[in-house]
């Protein structure tokens, strides 16, 4: 369901929904949700069938109820665009969760902060905890660790025979690690494996590390 | 004035002309003056446009006997071309019959290309007869007022209808026509068709299915007998020629003797890649045709386009490399040759080209088929029989396509709004949706209003309201803008401007092709090195390089598949491999290395045995079967066998498909003798089974992308404007996979399958082939290595299909993430 790596001596359990669990400082990593997205798309005239709007917040719950987090970060790109009728549902969801909420913006979070501070999220553009930073684009910078989401980044398997298949990752470099999107209609962008870079797949109910293989480019048959 | 003074004014300009009226000619003007609509069957360049244009003319004449003096102002005939390329030759001969009758009759051109200035005082006053394409018409529609415009219509001609009917634009076509007889009380409706197998059906989808209608129209064919020689190019070493391949570039030199032989050479391609590629090869390797060389396809500039056509019309040009874009309309008299390369998939279209060579009456036509690989030529073979036999293809109307309907129905209600009592009404007597359930309707109606099918809490969905009186109607400014931009774009993939980074517009190209693309990158495009500078507001930012590359343009396109009796001639063609030589075409002696070879550790099959071919490579297991049935077939029986087998054990299946055959690959070997036991190849439950098939693979989904367009659901954006848009675009593949979780029975979801089971996968003949493999004796070889049959589709490396009955986790163990090292 999980799968636990250790960077810089804290734990990290990523989940099979995308989202990150820190587990010394008790707090959970979700990003792109993209809430509002469907609603905003329906408004606009394009019919995107309603009941995709709950498994949102059906899975943020779920996976809230899992870790039981102290503290919640978003990692940007919580909502779609301007203000719409999932802001209702978002303010029940909030309702219900204890645990401290912050929304580190990205470049979709166009709604007022205040419309945030009043359900006492706080919105900043970076967060950083010891020498981890978490933004919504991946940034580098000396000596620290960055935790960011943005690319909705997925990974191509191929396989004997022909066979691939696309896979939603966390994908991680030597200082960095991009968190797959949390939300449902969301969709991926499928990046390149580098050397020396680590990636988990999401199998839909399990986190898988996936193998790096090495290859040269095919020489095509001969007759 | 009667009848026969009408028709000595038209025979009297005709004779002016020096030129005779074919009969032909004299029966449409006598069955329009009367009243009638039909369907006009004749070829490009026979003198069509004036069997029409001139009853329009002379109509007008009949009812305004003053026409000389005075001039009955508005709309009184539209004339649809489905490209707007043909529009301006199509005007000038209208404007030549209506000067010289001295009438003050106007004609105007209304596309895409019209500026709103001309659109504007076309709005105010129409031009007595109006040239447009089916999008165009549309787009009329969705004015405010547009029964005003079409109330003294008297005709529409429907040009080039063998080329929309198989199509979306036909079904909206199909649409505006059933609005249309409605509004113009004096309406004659004309299509006007190149041959294909099914006319009558042309003519009943093109008047709809309402009896008077029907019963007061004729089909005129124009029975011009054209000589058409075909002439294979045979490759001189058969030893070398490849056994796969699709550029046929090996041939390049024996077509330089043809060229300088003709006055004007036309080269068809079958996309528009292999356009580009023939052309650079052909000036690297012949420079001395620098300016007497062109390329025509449908993503170079319009301007490129039409001086390329007067070029060729003036004689400037000694060859042409062109795609389907110079399949239809303009009367090239100087092409003497046209060189076909790859098989034309189909014998109309090969008919069609060979007829752009000697377009004078009296001449012959002359078309060389040049093959792109070795196989290629038992169908170049074919071809020659078919051209003999005359065995055009049908082309098959789309049925109940509720993506072109809810398209419709919201352009209607964006202009004057509708009352559904009556849309339905009228769309029932068309061929599309004759069938269409009062439930179904509702359903539609819904859609448009609610978004879904019953009301929903939070939701803000808007598109169509009901106003107190029951008129459907939108009244909000932003969703008739969006769906105005809509319209058009019933067809293709994102297309994206090419220009200059100082400006100059080179053409449009696909978003796939550029998303593969990195800044530095040089590609080729309409035959210039350009170097890949960005992507800025759907536009594609290049200048111009002197690198060499080997990146070409290219633009997925459409697949053809080969007709039930173009395929019989195909397989009739493979078994006379194994008669006594005399009983050969050129082609299939020429051929015999590669038969001979195929031997070796296999066969070609008699009439009587149905092939399978199996081993290994690094590649994986691969298993072939060989049923000669065309493309559509083979995707239908390989996901079919794919099906069955993968119910047999867990496994997963990546297949391919060509003409000639298909193969499953697979990283575990399937024991075929299992396969004959289980009679997997038998025609019972073939339905349901072909039905659960097309789920475990993605042949719908990729269906569903134009649906999803068509229907308003993906909004590919504003032209120019694409970045305003950016939040409103997703992708159909995401929205697919949203309906198949949390809709599946949402009549558009629907649709897509539908759409792939009726012209995908031709059930009725997939049934009848396995009939005949019931029949034949199955002969399985386990061979070492890969014959000549199975080159083509082992390497296909694009076109394949997935279908799997494995756990996902259990695949991804023997998979891994591949890191390129250069």
């Amino acid at each position: 369901m999980t799968h636990s790596i250790t960077l810089r001596n804290q734990i990290f359990e990523m989940h099979f929904s995308g989202s990150l669990f820190w587990v010394e400082k008790s707090m959970l990593l979700i990003s792109d949700v993209h809430l509002g997205k469907v609603s905003h798309f329906r408004k606009y005239g394009a019919a995107v069938p309603q009941q995709a709007v709950q498994q949102n917040f059906e899975a943020l719950t779920s996976v809230v109820n899992h870790f039981k987090p102290e503290s919640i970060v978003f990692l940007g790109d919580l909502f779609h665009s301007s203000l719409n009728t999932e802001w209702a549902l978002f303010t029940e969801w909030v309702k219900t969760i204890s645990a401290e909420i912050t929304l580190v913006s990205g470049n979709h979070d166009i709604i007022s902060p205040i419309k945030y501070e009043a359900l006492a999220i706080k919105v900043i553009p970076e967060l950083i905890i010891d020498s981890f930073l978490l933004t919504h684009h991946p940034e580098e910078r000396d000596g620290i660790f960055n935790f960011s989401g943005h690319i909705h980044p997925a990974i191509k398997l191929s396989g004997l025979g022909r066979q691939s298949v696309r896979l939603p990752c966390f994908y991680k470099t030597e200082h960095q690690m991009i968190v797959p999107a949390f939300g449902e209609f969301t969709g991926t962008h499928t990046l390149e494996p580098c050397d020396g870079c680590e990636i988990y797949a999401l199998l839909g109910d399990a986190v898988l590390p996936v193998p790096i293989k090495e290859v040269k480019k095919k020489r095509n048959y001969r007759k | 004035m009667n009848r026969e003074k009408l028709y000595d004014i038209a025979e009297y300009w005709f004779q002016e002309q020096g030129w005779k009226p074919f009969k032909f000619q004299k029966d449409t003007w006598k069955a329009f003056l009367q009243g009638k609509n039909g369907l006009l069957n004749a070829p490009t360049g026979s003198g069509k446009t004036y069997a029409l244009w001139f009853p329009i003319v002379l109509n007008y004449i009949k009812n305004n006997p003053d026409y000389k003096t005075k001039h009955k102002k508005g709309l009184k005939a539209i004339w649809i071309t489905p490209l707007r390329a043909l529009s301006q030759e199509i005007k000038q001969s209208a404007e030549r019959i209506t000067l010289d009758l001295d009438t003050q009759m106007t004609v105007g051109i209304r596309s895409g290309d019209t500026t709103t200035k001309e659109r504007a005082q076309q709005k105010k006053q129409m031009p007595d007869l109006l040239i447009t394409t089916p999008e165009s018409l549309q787009l009329l529609l969705a004015t405010k007022g547009y029964d005003k415009i079409f109330k003294d219509c008297s005709a529409i001609v429907v040009d080039e209808w063998h080329e929309i009917l198989g199509t979306k634009r036909g079904v909206q076509m199909e649409l505006a026509l059933s609005r249309l007889k409605n509004i113009s009380s004096q309406l004659r409706i004309w299509g006007i068709s190149a041959t294909i197998g099914n006319l009558e059906q042309a003519r009943d989808v093109l008047l709809g299915m309402e009896t008077q209608v029907l019963e007061n129209s004729v089909l005129i064919k124009a029975n011009i007998n054209k000589k058409i020689t075909v002439k294979s190019i045979i490759p001189k070493k058969m030893e070398t020629f490849p056994w796969r391949g699709h550029l046929g570039l090996h041939l390049l030199e024996e077509v330089v003797p043809i060229i300088n032989n003709s006055k004007t050479t036309l080269l068809f391609t079958n996309t528009r890649s292999q356009c580009e590629i023939w052309f650079q090869k052909i000036l690297e390797k012949h420079p001395e045709y620098a300016g007497e060389m062109a390329m025509h396809h449908g993503s170079i500039n319009k301007e490129t386009r039409v001086w390329v056509e007067n070029a060729i019309r003036n004689e400037q040009l000694k060859a042409v490399v062109c795609t389907s874009s110079l399949d239809l309309g303009v009367d090239f008299a100087p092409v003497e040759t046209v060189i076909q390369i790859g098989g034309p998939k189909g014998v109309a279209r090969f008919l069609q080209r060979a007829g752009r060579s000697g377009h004078r009456p009296g001449k012959e036509s002359v078309i060389y088929f040049l093959p792109t690989h070795a196989i290629e030529l038992i169908e170049a073979s074919a071809l020659q029989k078919a051209v003999k036999l005359n065995t055009v293809e049908d082309r098959m109307p789309y049925l109940n396509s509720y993506d072109v309907l809810l398209q419709y129905l919201t352009t209607l209600a964006i202009s004057d709004g509708f009352y559904p009592k009556e849309i339905y009404q009228e769309i029932k007597q068309t061929f599309c949706y004759q069938a269409l359930t009062e439930e179904k309707w509702q359903w539609l109606l819904n859609f448009l209003v609610m978004g879904s099918q019953s009301l929903q809490s939070y939701d803000e969905y808007k598109k169509v309201e009901i106003e107190e009186d029951g008129k459907f109607k939108v009244n909000n400014r932003g969703v008739a803008m969006r769906h105005r931009f809509q319209i058009g774009t019933i067809v293709g993939d994102v297309n994206i401007a090419v220009k200059y980074q100082k400006g100059g517009y080179i053409g449009s190209i696909e978003e796939f092709f550029i998303s593969k693309l990195n800044r530095g990158d040089v590609f080729t495009f309409a035959g210039r090195n350009l170097e890949f500078i960005r992507i800025k507001e759907m536009t594609v930012q290049v200048k111009n390089s002197n690198k060499k590359t080997n990146k070409i343009s290219s633009w997925m396109g459409s697949r053809l598949t080969l007709s039930a009796q173009m395929s019989e001639l195909l397989r009739n063609e493979l078994y006379s491999s194994s008669e006594p030589n005399k009983n050969q075409s050129a082609e299939i002696r020429a051929l015999a290395p590669l038969f001979e070879r195929q031997r070796r550790d296999s066969i070609v099959p008699k009439p009587s045995e149905f092939l399978i071919e199996t081993f290994k490579t690094r590649d994986g297991y691969h298993h072939l079967f060989y049923p000669f049935e065309g493309r559509f077939v083979h995707e239908a029986m390989g996901s079919l066998l794919g099906y069955r087998i993968s119910l047999l054990s867990p496994i997963t299946f990546s297949l391919a498909f060509n003409d000639y055959g298909f193969e499953l690959l697979s990283d575990q070997p399937i024991d075929i003798q299992q396969v004959l036991d289980n009679d997997l190849f038998t025609k019972d439950f073939m339905l349901d089974d072909l039905q659960k098939s097309l789920n475990a693979t993605e042949m719908a989904r990729r269906r569903f992308r134009d649906v999803a367009i068509i229907s308003g659901m993906v909004f590919t954006g504003y032209p120019k404007k694409g970045i305003k848009m950016k939040h409103l675009q997703s992708s159909s593949q995401l929205l697919f996979d949203v309906f198949r979780d949390y809709e599946p029975d949402n009549l558009l979801f629907q649709q897509a399958f539908t759409e792939t089971f009726e012209h995908q996968l031709e059930e009725g003949r997939l049934r009848l082939s396995l009939e005949r493999i019931a029949t034949q004796e199955i002969v399985w070889k386990q061979c070492s290595k890969p014959t000549p049959f199975s080159f083509p589709l082992i390497t296909d490396r694009m076109s394949r299909e997935k279908l799997s009955s494995e756990k996902l986790a259990d695949r991804i163990k023997k998979m891994a993430a591949l890191l390129m090292k250069k």
